[in-house]
């Protein structure tokens, strides 16, 4: 092992931190802004995702000269291997925390009602699935990532629950079409996020085990 | 171990200085005994010499073979020594060990040719013959200036090498004896300055595990051992005082920054977390020994509170901020961030002091509302009362009976507003009144209270009522200030009065629950959303803000209601379930407290 890449990933598993925690910070506010209606804080959150923007083609940089500075082998390499392609999940996490934020102006100002209220407890399952497969990864702990794989089931069925009980409510009473429809789309939008964690957590099992779990196969494996 | 070394130590220079001088000795003195003897020898053997030499002088003349073998003989057999004597071409003449004939010529012999010179010579010479070391002395047979022949005797020395060899045999024997005594010495002397030492050794080890306690013995037997035990004790003494010095203070700062209230989080240049009280594992819901040697990142995932300590790292000596931390729901924390240096002015890392404002930031909130509110409330009233007043000074209206409306209005808004600070002032003394402490109270019949209550509220409302059933042992009482309990009641009638329809009956019940008397005021009214059940004790809270005022609230009611129950040390509850009505609860310590007397 090269003498400065020690320092090296733990500098990079900090901008790791970073990058999670504002990711993070940013869903949540998305999530705060669409129940409260809030269109000033939407606002806030489109232009804190150009900072994690940014954060990322650093976070980037730092993955590639680690790369051709310290050429690191084994599972040193996959570490960095799993980082750079959870930089894309994180990315794109992030950009979704941005549409969910652009449905707050169908609420701006008024109740948003009870169907919303299905979501934060949602948001709340993915944003920890975020958090706990990041934990995964810098700890190596695939047990962890399992874990992880696990929860997504569990958001999907409130994702196909969340679509039904919309269904039902437009078909039963008329109810507002433009302000259910969103619920619908974050819905969509948080279950993405899920499968975003679920790959960041494959990464780590693959970065631990070196076994390749992509793609349902870690159904057989877990036989 | 240590023994031993010293003991090789001390015997080997021991053994060197005993084996030098003993080899030394040894040659010198077999040196000087050799020749000593030698010299003896070589002495007496040419005075013997001398004395045959005077005996045979009458046979030189002639040299007959057979008187001078015969010569020899005898004067060789009885002075054991061998005896020759040798012409001077060389051939013997006679001996008394061998036959002349069989001897060669010894002209070339070096004490016979010195003697055939005239001179007396001896020399020490290994002798074929005989198969020995001899001494040989040759003597020349001189008459009247002319040299007939040499006379040589010689005698072994192998006696004297035997004594020497015994004599040699008995100082190497006393050596070794030497060298085993030194040995023994050695011994004695390594274990006299080792076992001190040996203590000492112990103790110290002792010292350097850290049981400072431990105290070397200074009676040691030479000064210098005892002296130097003394200064082990004395710096025993010395760190044990400085590290219990220390572990005290860190024990005090330990408790310090347990106790602390604020979260203190220590981190160093690289961002590792170095030090944390209780109060932040709490916060962070950390495990103490686990986030040690974390970095901050991984610890806190909040990007507000990265940033702060970020900043503080690059170059800024104190940042100040506020963040939020999302973690079994919402902590607003206040975030001190100062750079951390040691004493050399090195910066070390930072320090995070997190004080949590929850609470003075939910009051904060709480009164930017209520200000907001009795503006809005306040004004309401005064625009209408402003209005009309208005109409009647610039264009009053003709119709006598408008007029009236007008003024009844007025009235009506002016009565609002006196119902609304009547309110506010009420709460005001109930608040500065504070605690249940300067409440003036007295025994109050429950009974008479609710009674009193339902006239009071069913006088003051006109149209048709719902009926009031009111259910009270006769005989409950409870110590109260019956002016502000009676208050109380009333504003919970009026409510549920308010919210029930014309039919559903009131229910207002009191009854005593263990050292508790609780009134109850039930409605079948629409009943309360379960959001707002937590605020709905708060001043100018409306569930339904159109439908209240219409009625005819101030908002204030249940506000008044709590710090009523609150000053009499008990409390008020409220239980709703949608469309079924909602039940209100003042309970009440059935036992006066201590103040009650006052």
């Amino acid at each position: 092992m090269h003498p400065h890449l020690a320092p090296a990933f733990r500098r990079l598993k900090k901008s790791l931190f970073t990058l999670s925690a504002a990711i993070e910070e940013n869903l949540h506010l998305a999530m705060e802004a669409v129940l409260k209606g809030d269109v000033a804080l939407a606002g806030r959150v489109r232009s804190r995702d150009l900072e994690i923007d940014l954060m990322e083609v650093d976070f980037e940089e730092e993955c590639l000269q680690i790369l051709a500075l310290y050429q690191p082998v084994a599972i040193d390499l996959r570490f960095v291997a799993a980082v750079l392609k959870i930089n894309n999940d994180l990315e794109r996490i992030g950009d979704l925390a941005v549409n969910i934020a652009e449905h707050a102006k169908v609420y701006a100002g008024t109740d948003p009602g009870e169907a919303v209220q299905r979501l934060p407890k949602m948001a709340e399952i993915a944003q920890s699935m975020v958090r706990r497969s990041l934990d995964a990864v810098v700890g190596m702990d695939a047990d962890l990532a399992r874990d992880v794989l696990a929860t997504d089931d569990e958001v999907d069925r409130r994702h196909r629950e969340n679509v039904a009980y919309v269904r039902q409510l437009l078909q039963e009473t008329k109810a507002d079409v433009e302000r259910l429809l969103p619920v619908i789309f974050i819905s969509k939008h948080l279950e993405r996020i899920a499968d975003h964690a679920t790959n960041i957590a494959e990464d780590a099992i693959y970065m631990v085990d070196g076994e390749i779990v992509r793609h349902g196969r870690h159904h057989v494996a877990r036989e | 171990m240590l023994r031993r070394r010293l003991l090789w130590n001390i015997y080997l220079p021991f053994l060197l200085v005993v084996v030098v001088s003993i080899a030394a000795i040894t040659l010198y003195t077999s040196r000087s005994l050799r020749s000593f003897f030698y010299e003896r020898t070589t002495a007496d053997l040419v005075h013997r010499t001398q004395s045959l030499l005077v005996a045979l002088r009458p046979l030189a003349h002639t040299m007959d073979a057979a008187a001078v073998g015969t010569f020899c003989r005898e004067h060789g057999r009885s002075g054991n020594i061998r005896i020759t004597v040798v012409r001077p071409d060389g051939t013997v003449v006679g001996d008394s060990h061998e036959l002349p004939e069989r001897m060669d010529n010894h002209a070339t012999r070096q004490e016979v040719s010195d003697a055939l010179n005239g001179r007396t010579s001896h020399t020490i010479r290994y002798s074929p013959t005989v198969k020995h070391t001899q001494l040989y002395v040759a003597l020349p047979i001189q008459l009247d200036g002319e040299t007939l022949g040499v006379l040589r005797t010689a005698h072994s020395l192998s006696t004297i090498d035997e004594a020497m060899a015994f004599v040699e045999r008995r100082i190497a024997l006393g050596g070794v004896l030497l060298a085993l005594g030194a040995a023994g010495i050695s011994f004695g002397l390594a274990r006299r300055i080792s076992a001190p030492l040996r203590r000492m050794q112990v103790g110290a080890a002792r010292l350097a595990r850290g049981r400072f306690d431990t105290r070397l013995q200074t009676t040691a037997a030479s000064e210098e051992i005892g002296a130097l035990a003394e200064s082990l004790n004395t710096m025993a003494a010395q760190l044990h005082e400085r590290i219990s010095t220390i572990e005290k203070q860190r024990n005090e700062q330990e408790a310090v920054l347990a106790s602390m209230v604020e979260c203190v989080l220590a981190i160093d240049r690289e961002e590792t977390i170095i030090r944390l009280n209780q109060a932040s594992c709490d916060l962070l819901g950390l495990d103490p020994s686990a986030a040690l040697g974390r970095s901050l990142q991984e610890v806190v995932r909040n990007p507000d509170l990265l940033a702060l300590a970020e900043s503080v790292l690059i170059g800024s000596d104190a940042v100040e901020g506020e963040i939020v931390l999302r973690r079994d729901g919402e902590r607003h924390l206040q975030v001190h961030a100062t750079s951390l240096h040691d004493p050399d002015g090195q910066r070390l890392g930072a320090l995070l002091v997190l004080n949590d404002v929850t609470r003075m930031r939910r009051l904060e909130s709480l009164r930017r509302d209520f200000v907001a509110n009795v503006s809005h409330e306040l004004r309401t009233p005064i625009t209408s009362i402003k209005g009309f007043v208005e109409t009647l000074q610039h264009d009053p209206p003709a119709d006598p009976a408008a007029f009236a409306r007008f003024l009844a209005i007025i009235s009506r808004q002016a009565d609002r507003l006196q119902a609304i600070i009547d309110d506010l002032l009420s709460l005001s003394r109930l608040e500065q009144n504070g605690g249940s402490a300067s409440l003036l109270r007295e025994d109050t019949r429950v009974a008479d209270v609710l009674q009193e209550a339902v006239n009071v509220c069913t006088a003051r409302t006109t149209g048709e009522l719902p009926p009031v059933h009111i259910q009270c042992p006769p005989d409950l009482c409870v110590p109260a200030n019956t002016a502000l309990l009676e208050q109380a009641v009333v504003n919970l009638v009026d409510n549920a009065l308010k919210h029930s329809g014309t039919s559903a009956a009131v229910q207002v019940a009191a009854a005593a629950e263990g050292d508790r008397v609780v009134i109850t005021v039930r409605d079948q009214g629409r009943g309360i959303a379960p959001e707002h059940l937590p605020r709905i004790f708060e001043r100018f809270y409306r569930a339904d803000r159109a439908r209240s005022r219409s009625l005819g609230g101030t908002g204030l009611g249940l506000a008044i209601v709590k710090h009523i129950a609150q000053a009499h040390g008990g409390e008020a509850t409220v239980t709703s379930a949608v469309g079924e009505g909602s039940t209100f609860r003042i309970v009440l310590p059935a036992r006066s407290g201590p103040t009650a007397s006052a």
